[in-house]
């Protein structure tokens, strides 16, 4: 909660909470996710803007066999409640299943270590016209000094290969390690962006990524119906998550 | 201009309040030159060195106002996120710089510093639970103004203080 309230002073004004499931232990199952609004009673206001801070609930898998993808194919009622799914694929297989037929809004990239494979352009080209975003994080590269140049290194061959598609990202275990959106649009400079990609990979990438997330759940992303205590609302949200943002609910 | 220079303005966050005591140049000074040695190297430390200075500094609100050559701003800016203590005194606190604004000129920073000190003294009057200090602090917004400047600021970080 700690760690939040930072977010929220720092000036982010979406977070999400992550959930890892990694099939390597045992069976694992998809728990429904935290509600939000059962850890904080009131949502503070982001920063510099007067609208309330969103908290959505992202789950990321770990994948390193193809029988996990199942799960996601499954029609599993837990899935379906998270906001953002991303996949973690440990093989160039589950690379390019993740990137070409997964239901899955992010694909994460581990930059701490030497890739296993490489990046080929096709699954990365087809993952960006599906709306599928590459996600690497930045926390290795401020600890230590090894993970930091692998991390560089990483983050510009991915760079070069996506040509930018990609959304900057943290895990954090304490508020220290958070880092605001502006220092992280300069970090995207050190990883080879331009200033307009890099200020993209912390705003309207992201952006794009949880109306990805929405259009995910409901129906094709075609209507989009919200039942509102007063009146019932329809929104159409436009089928490629990347157009204009959505209209509040 | 032939010398011109970029006006980096920082925010010290951290989880302990005594970190805020040993903001001072020095110690802030030698954190951000170790860290764009660690990630630009010698080279980057040489460059940025040029006109580097920590042209203000407010314990109370961890506002910090750093100068460099407008040449050398993106090695300075993209090594900030890479502070991670503060030491002075024999004494560590762990923190981090939180990038606010980067301006030509110290005015345009100080316009920008008054903005979001107004906005930061809304917030810390939602919080407010005391009638008193929510008087306080309604008083010094409505009192904001670019001309006494420097006043201003300083009599809303004693609104901080108290807070």
């Amino acid at each position: 909660q700690n760690i939040l309230t930072v977010c929220f002073l720092v000036g982010y004004s979406a977070v999400a909470l992550n959930h890892v499931i990694d099939f390597k232990e045992k069976k694992q199952e998809i728990i429904k996710p935290v509600s939000p609004s059962e850890l904080f009673p009131s949502l503070p206001i982001v920063q510099g803007t007067s609208k309330r801070i969103k908290v959505l609930t992202r789950l990321t898998l770990v994948v390193s066999d193809p029988s996990h993808c199942n799960l996601l194919r499954s029609t599993s009622a837990n899935i379906r409640l998270y906001d953002i799914i991303a996949v973690f694929p440990k093989t160039e297989k589950l690379f390019h299943i993740a990137c070409t037929t997964l239901d899955v809004d992010l694909v994460c990239i581990n930059v701490t270590e030497k890739l296993p494979f490489y990046f080929r352009r096709p699954p990365v080209n087809m993952a960006i016209d599906r709306g599928i975003y590459f996600e690497l994080l930045y926390t290795p590269a401020i600890k230590d000094s090894t993970m930091r140049r692998y991390t560089i290194s990483n983050a510009i061959s991915l760079m070069q290969i996506c040509k930018g598609k990609v959304s900057e990202n943290k895990v954090i275990k304490s508020p220290l390690e958070l880092r605001g959106p502006y220092d992280v649009a300069n970090l995207g400079l050190l990883f080879g962006l331009s200033e307009g990609e890099a200020k993209a990979a912390v705003s309207t990438n992201c952006r794009a990524t949880m109306l990805h997330g929405e259009t995910r759940k409901s129906a094709c992303g075609v209507v989009y119906t919200v039942k509102k205590p007063r009146k019932v609302e329809e929104e159409e949200t436009a089928v490629p998550a990347c157009k204009k943002a959505k209209t509040q609910a | 201009a032939a010398l011109s220079r970029r006006y980096v303005l920082c925010e010290v966050v951290s989880e302990d309040p005594r970190c805020r005591q040993c903001i001072e140049d020095r110690a802030l000074g030698l954190a951000v030159r170790d860290a764009i040695t660690r990630v630009h190297g010698d080279y980057g430390l040489a460059c940025c060195s040029i006109s580097f200075t920590v042209k203000y500094l407010n314990a109370y609100t961890g506002t910090v106002l750093l100068r460099c050559r407008k040449d050398s701003y993106r090695l300075l800016c993209s090594a900030l996120p890479f502070v991670r203590f503060l030491e002075s005194r024999g004494q560590r606190y762990p923190c981090f710089l939180n990038t606010l604004h980067v301006g030509g000129t110290i005015r345009t920073c100080q316009k920008f510093l008054i903005q979001y000190n107004r906005t930061q003294l809304l917030r810390l009057l939602q919080n407010c639970t005391n009638e008193e200090e929510r008087q306080c602090i309604q008083k010094s917004l409505l009192s904001c103004s670019l001309t006494e400047e420097q006043s201003q600021i300083r009599d809303e970080e004693d609104d901080d203080g108290t807070e």
